[in-house]
């Protein structure tokens, strides 16, 4: 029925199929913008946030999904600024997954501040001197660079493209996607660094709290490589469910394999580099705040356990799975210490945000706890919904994965000589 | 964010994150206007055939970019690296240059049970262009892309007085789900436009005449070797586009091979065969 | 240049709440609804019960105002706030809040390691009636904004018009008080400028017995708490945990 609008050569489900796929994400979706919208218009008190819970789900699950969503700048910047050929297979896809984990993060950011209708404050008087203006600035501006790039991948839609003002524009904008990447890779390398930096100034928070280089501290640093780490897992991650959910095949194993090896290189460095860090604040940085970092961990249910668990579990042990050339030959070992990597991920942003919030900072306080309300929640659910039906929209009607066309002739080809074997 | 803006200073710290915002927003906003400029002047240069042609090309699959040389065994490997257009291409004309090529005495070629008559010149994408004798030249459909496309649904050919350009669109032609463009073996003004029933497509004033306009076109000895390939491009094709297996071991295609595949995906064999 | 701060006594305060009433009233804090938890009112001051985790007949208690400890040094939320609502008077060394430019993202609330800082969770209401209490001096705030103690601005202003009015440079000190100075019927919470040798909560910020809260993090507050029991000045540490800290 909407043939036409798919790319030649690939085959689709039929739209009946497609629709039955999206009805219960749009009924999530629905679902979650109802509470977004009963916190808009009630207020947060919707939410189980409060005075010494500032921060909660949300705040934690943007800065996952921002970690997650690096794969576009980095898969951007090692293909077009570093050339590496190969990751032309998923270049597409990751600048979907990018702009759509960045455009959820900013709605849930819009409706977890107290006065959205404000936010073009931090844009006419900003403070230099805090983090999240820098955060402010740069994700917005990131924003409108990964929709210029999801612009090609529109416009390259089979019935779009026969439009030769669509067309050539595209060519034109591709000729210099270059420069976009460039400014992608610089704006990102900020506000990723500018997220961890947020902790540079929380004197208040010990727990959190690091030093660092001049107005960086090394959580600044952190991030960013955890996010360089983490994105092209999260590609392969979402690559292989796609590959899985469509029954098709997308990229080749080679494109996997490098993916693999790039996070794991880039993983093993951030769990050095944490490693440091972690030791440099137990034995300095913590005790000259007055506080002992080994108390922090004996309020349950954060034992040293989560410490652990981030650092070796999910940091050590997928890098050490990923840069082994003979575990990176099998998807299984691949896909499973990618999933561990985003995990560590998302744990390490839950940590410094929950568990930093968790923590008493006065004698007198209790160790506290935080569980997310129903709007909370389907607010972020709203986000997830909002993505796989963008992600899947661009799947069906533009050409995420240019590599499919090829392998399914390679398939074909397979097929052919283990015909004619048979006969023979 | 502006000088006169409460709580700024003219320090460090502003000068550097506003003068680095400031320039974000400059570099990005040049990048996206100075392509809308350049894609206006393409369009005002007629550059869209020509682009279009390059970006399909370039979406080809690599087996499908292979130089002409390499068909008829000259060459052992070679990717076309100029989107099949010879006439500029360098190699090519220091090819035919040493190796001019031998003229068959017959008038035609049976390849595979289907005519290919030696008195016209063959375009990758199945087209022929014959140069007539009152300089005009005759653009039609091949054989083999005649059997694919059967009797089509519909045609769609360009106006009297249109032009066409090597390697673009020459006209549309319409087959059960398949919408394809056919791709133009020559430069020029379209003067006449035929039909499936005629034989021929379209008469062309060329823009230029004698060998070196013609230099990018299949004649001779090359035909049955590209046909041989095509064969097994066409093959592949069907396989992969929902046709049972089959073994293509020396059969004739048949006169409409779109009805002998009724499940196929026409479109994507189409595509695939006409270098869309 | 003033260098307002407070000298607070805890061997004198009884926890009677007096403060925090005064408080509420002079800056026209909204009632929290009904169904909320105590972490999610506005209390710009507000009393802590401490003990000395003995066993009966040795336990002993003590009660702690805190509010904003108008930090001095790298101000924390100065130093976080995105949009600039939050800046340091160099003349009275107040740290001032403009709800009306706070955006609500609540990144001061967590820089502060005093949780002296309050979110509007809801929009200001009033049970009827109430409205009449109002203080017209002062400016309530709209929902989605953070606001804490700013040692009664009004009533410095008020202090200030009152001087320009006699014809004065300077406030007269007794003119300026914060409501819970005020208050206060033990006299626990003293009030004024640190910088000036003359004044009782200079002096009092230098005897040995006075401590600030967490002084190793740097902030430099200016709540200067005191007390003769060794046990309650150890609250200016960091917590340790005991088995009451332990979840569980």
């Amino acid at each position: 029925m909407d043939k036409q609008f798919i790319t030649r050569g690939v085959q689709r489900c039929s739209t009946g199929k497609f629709l039955s796929w999206m009805l219960p994400w749009a009924v999530l979706l629905a679902f979650g913008l109802l509470s977004a919208g009963l916190c808009l218009i009630k207020g947060l008190n919707q939410t189980n946030m409060d005075n010494r819970f500032a921060f909660g789900l949300w705040i934690f699950l943007d800065l996952t999904v921002i970690a997650l969503g690096a794969g576009a700048f980095f898969t951007g910047f090692l293909l077009y600024i570093l050339k590496v050929k190969e990751l032309r297979a998923v270049i597409n896809s990751a600048v979907v997954i990018g702009l759509v984990c960045y455009s959820g993060a900013v709605c849930v950011l819009a409706v977890d501040v107290g006065q959205p209708l404000r936010a073009w404050f931090t844009f006419w008087y900003p403070n230099v001197h805090s983090m999240l203006t820098e955060v402010t600035f740069c994700i917005s501006c990131y924003l409108t660079v990964l929709m210029i790039e999801y612009l090609p991948i529109v416009l390259k839609n089979r019935q779009l493209r026969e439009v030769p003002s669509f067309l050539l524009f595209e060519h034109e904008l591709h000729k210099l996607v270059y420069v976009l990447a460039g400014v992608g890779t610089f704006l990102s390398f900020f506000h990723q660094g500018s997220l961890g930096g947020l902790y540079g100034v929380l004197r208040g928070r010990p727990f959190a709290f690091r030093e660092g280089l001049a107005v960086w501290p090394s959580t600044f640093f952190l991030f960013i490589l955890s996010a360089a780490a983490v994105g092209p897992s999260f590609i392969l991650l979402t690559t292989w469910l796609v590959e899985k959910i469509s029954r098709k095949r997308l990229v080749r194993p080679e494109v996997f394999r490098l993916l693999g090896r790039i996070s794991g290189l880039l993983l093993a460095v951030y769990t050095l580099a944490k490693s440091v860090d972690t030791l440099i604040w137990i034995n300095r940085t913590s005790p000259e705040s007055g506080f002992a970092a080994w108390q922090y961990y004996s309020w349950k249910p954060f034992g040293t356990w989560i410490l652990f668990a981030e650092i070796v579990l999910f940091g050590l042990l997928p890098a050490l799975i990923l840069l082994t050339p003979r575990l990176r030959l099998h998807t299984g070992w691949l896909v499973s210490a990618a999933a561990l990597a985003c995990f560590g991920v998302a744990l390490n942003r839950f940590v410094m945000t929950v568990q930093t919030l968790a923590l008493p900072t006065l004698s007198f306080d209790p160790f506290l706890s935080y569980f997310p309300s129903w709007q909370e929640v389907g607010t972020f659910l709203a986000v997830v919904a909002y993505g796989v039906l963008v992600y899947s929209f661009s799947f069906r009607y533009f050409n995420l994965f240019p590599e499919e066309r090829e392998l399914k002739l390679q398939m074909a080809a397979q097929e052919e000589e283990a015909a004619l074997a048979g006969r023979y | 964010m502006l000088p006169w803006n409460y709580g700024f200073e003219w320090n460090a710290a502003h000068i550097i994150f506003l003068g680095a915002f400031y320039t974000v927003l400059v570099v990005v906003a040049t990048t996206v206007v100075s392509a809308l400029i350049r894609a206006r002047r393409d369009l005002g240069a007629k550059e869209t055939e020509a682009i279009r042609w390059h970006s399909d090309f370039e979406e080809l699959p690599v087996s499908d970019r292979v130089c002409r040389h390499v068909l008829t065994g000259e060459f052992r490997e070679r990717t076309c690296p100029n989107a099949f257009d010879c006439r500029h291409c360098e190699t090519h004309g220091k090819w035919i240059e040493h190796h001019p090529m031998a003229q068959h005495p017959e008038f035609e070629e049976d390849v595979l049970g289907m005519a290919f008559p030696l008195d016209r010149f063959y375009h990758r994408g199945h087209t022929w262009a014959r140069p007539e004798e009152d300089g005009t030249v005759t653009v039609g459909i091949d054989e083999l892309g005649e059997r694919l496309l059967g009797v089509p649904d519909a045609v769609e050919l360009p106006a009297p007085g249109a032009r066409i350009q090597t390697n673009g669109t020459a006209f549309r032609v319409h087959k059960r789900d398949a919408d394809v463009r056919i791709l133009s073996p020559v430069d020029g003004e379209v003067i006449e436009t035929g039909g499936p029933g005629r034989g021929w497509y379209l008469r062309v004033k060329p823009d230029a005449t004698g060998e070196p306009a013609f230099r990018h076109l299949l004649r001779g000895a090359e035909v049955k070797a590209w046909l041989n390939r095509e064969m097994e491009r066409l093959q592949l094709a069907l396989v992969s586009e929902g046709a049972a297996p089959t073994l293509a071991d020396g059969g004739v295609p048949v006169d409409d091979i779109a009805a002998s595949y009724p499940e196929a995906d026409w479109d994507a064999v189409c595509g695939e065969m006409f270098l869309e | 240049m003033k260098r307002y701060g407070m000298s607070i006594d805890l061997d004198r305060c009884n926890g009677c709440g007096a403060c925090m009433v005064a408080c509420a009233v002079e800056n026209n804090i909204p009632a929290t609804p009904e169904n909320s938890n105590d972490r999610k009112g506005i209390t710009w001051i507000r009393v802590y019960k401490i003990d000395n985790k003995e066993q009966f007949p040795d336990r002993r208690s003590a009660f702690v105002p805190v509010l904003c400890q108008q930090c001095g040094h790298e101000t924390p939320c100065v130093h976080v706030c995105p949009q600039q609502a939050v800046d340091v008077d160099p003349a009275t060394g107040i740290v001032g809040q403009m709800p009306e430019r706070c955006l609500g993202c609540r990144y001061c609330m967590a820089a502060c390691p005093y949780h002296a800082r309050y979110f509007n969770w809801w929009d200001p209401k009033w049970p009827a009636g109430m409205e009449k209490a109002l203080n017209p001096d002062v400016a309530p705030r709209m929902r989605g904004v953070v606001e804490k103690c700013n040692f009664c601005h009004g009533r410095w202003h008020a202090a200030k018009e009152r001087a320009a009015i006699a014809g004065k440079r300077e406030i007269d000190p007794a003119d300026y008080v914060p409501a819970c100075v005020e208050a206060c019927p033990t006299g626990a919470l003293r009030f004024g400028d640190l910088n000036d040798p003359a004044v009782e909560v200079a002096r009092d910020a230098k005897t040995p017995e006075s401590f600030r809260l967490l002084e190793k993090l740097g902030t430099e507050p200016k709540i200067y708490y005191r007390s003769e029991r060794e046990w309650v000045r150890e609250i200016a540490n960091a917590p340790r945990p005991g088995k009451e800290n332990v979840r569980g």
